[in-house]
């Protein structure tokens, strides 16, 4: 017996990822509104609904009993995957797991990271109430203009198209789009591009500090960064399956 | 109505509770009807700080519990007639603290008072979202330091989000950011970061700066705010950041490095 193992008869290895997941989170328990909701959804963004896997979260309600057999054939029926249950009483659990589907303990109450807790983010200065978050019609279809500070602790989202952030994105910040990331000012948090697999997805910032770099999951860490490349303006895109960074200025 | 001003951080041990005190005092010199409420139940230091610590009765669970009038609570300040002090519980935890309860006291004391100076605690937990909720400014108390401004930031995130103003979609909380702990001569040896870094991540308003300094602490052990001392460094830089709270154009001192000149090196310099 030998603790070494030869690399060429492995079948598999583990490794660590960090994928973005749509967390959907139940305020309703009932199958037919969850059904209607999500009619309505599909008719405006049929682009969203491509067996996208999707987290069910039922931290929100209050049933013991849940009818999640249901609620997961209603999902599949308009092209999500539940893949996962977070939250909810022991039977909940069990349930998800007979069902074949993961479980996750419900999120600490004091870190609300619920896609929609970030859009009423307010604005620093009276002067920016106006214009603080718009999707520009026909512009970039469904992407998004952030202006402001993104704050520790914040995470802002384009779950469609391309996010941009006309401001810093400060440490312990979070922003994710589906296309490409375009930060007009220092990049310190971490910054996801292509969370849907779109690998043509780039990022794009002014000062790079950023702790996590994502292009489609591959990732690369503050320390993975030639430090030459810190405080310069850069575009992030994948090339293969590494993350090529380079300088543009 | 009175200006509700929220004294926070993140992080313990930047100076809150010392700003809140100082503030309310210069607020208070200036002649503005003052209340300081202290909302670290459990853990409370703004008694000592203002030097009432013998004289607290009641405190703000026991009003907020119907257990005593909020006249009977407030402690009048001993040096500046306008300046009363609404303690913390030290017995209670800060589950004791309700919405509804902080909302009464609030709106009471905003009959009476110009300015209610709230000193919250540490961390972003119930306490601390308690003391800023009712808000109409916020002073982001913060050090020269990596973990100190990136508390901040999160507040100031939260000051955006989780505040009734927020809530309500009204006009958004004024921000001002108040240094402490600066030392200019570690600033250029490059121990601690530099007043434009700090400015530039948190981008908000800079509403003063206070020098580290040998008066605060023996403020803060005497129970007398540093701002009573009008010949130290620190007491005047909260006396110019309280002035620019009421709006005046004060020019920032105390941010660079002075180097001692020959004679005060010879005769020991002037006290810091």
């Amino acid at each position: 017996m030998s603790l070494k193992v030869d690399r060429d008869s492995m079948a598999f290895t583990f490794k660590g990822g960090m994928l973005p997941m749509t967390v959907m989170e139940l305020t309703s328990a009932d199958p037919e509104r969850i059904r209607d909701q999500l009619a309505g959804k599909l008719s405006q963004s049929p682009a969203f609904f491509q067996h996208t896997p999707v987290v069910l979260s039922v931290e929100k309600l209050d049933e013991p009993h849940l009818a999640l057999e249901r609620i997961c054939a209603v999902c599949r029926a308009h092209k999500l995957l539940p893949v996962a249950v977070r939250g909810g009483p022991e039977p909940v659990k069990q349930s998800a797991w007979a069902l074949g589907l993961g479980w996750f303990p419900p999120q600490e109450a004091s870190r609300p990271r619920a896609l929609e807790s970030v859009a009423p983010a307010e604005p620093e200065s009276a002067l920016e109430v106006a214009d603080e978050l718009e999707t520009p019609p026909g512009v970039t279809s469904g992407g998004r203009i952030y202006r402001g500070t993104v704050r520790s602790g914040q995470q802002v989202t384009a779950p469609e198209g391309d996010l941009v952030v006309v401001g810093a994105v400060n440490a312990g910040a979070e922003v994710l789009a589906a296309g490409s990331v375009h930060v007009y000012g220092a990049l310190r948090g971490r910054a996801l591009a292509g969370i849907h697999g779109d690998a043509m997805a780039s990022i794009f910032c002014r000062e790079l500090r950023a702790e996590l770099l994502s292009v489609a999951g591959n990732y690369k860490r503050l320390e993975d960064i030639d430090p030459r490349l810190l405080g310069t303006t850069v575009q992030v895109r994948l090339d293969g399956d590494q993350l090529g960074i380079t300088s543009l200025s | 109505m009175a200006k509700i001003i929220v004294v926070t951080s993140g992080k313990g041990g930047v100076g809150k509770t010392t700003s809140a005190a100082a503030i309310a005092t210069g607020l208070a010199l200036r002649g503005n009807k003052t209340v300081v409420i202290d909302f670290d139940v459990g853990l409370r230091n703004l008694d000592l700080i203002m030097g009432c610590e013998r004289r607290v009765v009641y405190d703000l669970v026991n009003v907020i519990q119907g257990e005593a009038g909020l006249n009977q609570a407030l402690i009048r300040d001993k040096r500046v007639d306008n300046l009363h002090i609404l303690p913390a519980s030290q017995t209670r935890d800060k589950d004791a603290l309700s919405v509804e309860g902080v909302e009464k006291v609030l709106e009471t004391l905003s009959k009476d008072f110009d300015f209610i100076i709230c000193d919250s605690p540490a961390g972003i937990e119930r306490g601390a979202q308690l003391a800023m909720y009712f808000a109409d400014a916020a002073i982001v108390v913060t050090n020269p330091e990596v973990s100190s401004v990136r508390d901040s930031d999160r507040m100031l995130g939260l000051l955006a989000s989780k505040t009734r103003r927020a809530e309500r979609g009204d006009d958004p909380i004024q921000e001002h950011l108040l240094i402490t702990r600066y030392n200019p001569s570690r600033v250029d040896l490059g121990d601690m970061l530099n007043l434009e870094d700090i400015r530039e991540i948190l981008a908000i308003d800079l509403i003063g700066l206070i020098p580290e300094s040998e008066a605060v602490l023996r403020a803060s052990n005497q129970g007398v705010p540093v701002t009573h001392d009008a010949t130290s460094d620190a007491g005047q830089a909260y006396t110019d950041t309280v002035a620019r709270l009421l709006g005046e154009d004060v020019p920032l001192r105390f941010h660079e490095y002075q180097k001692k000149s020959l004679l005060s090196r010879m005769f020991g310099g002037g006290r810091r």
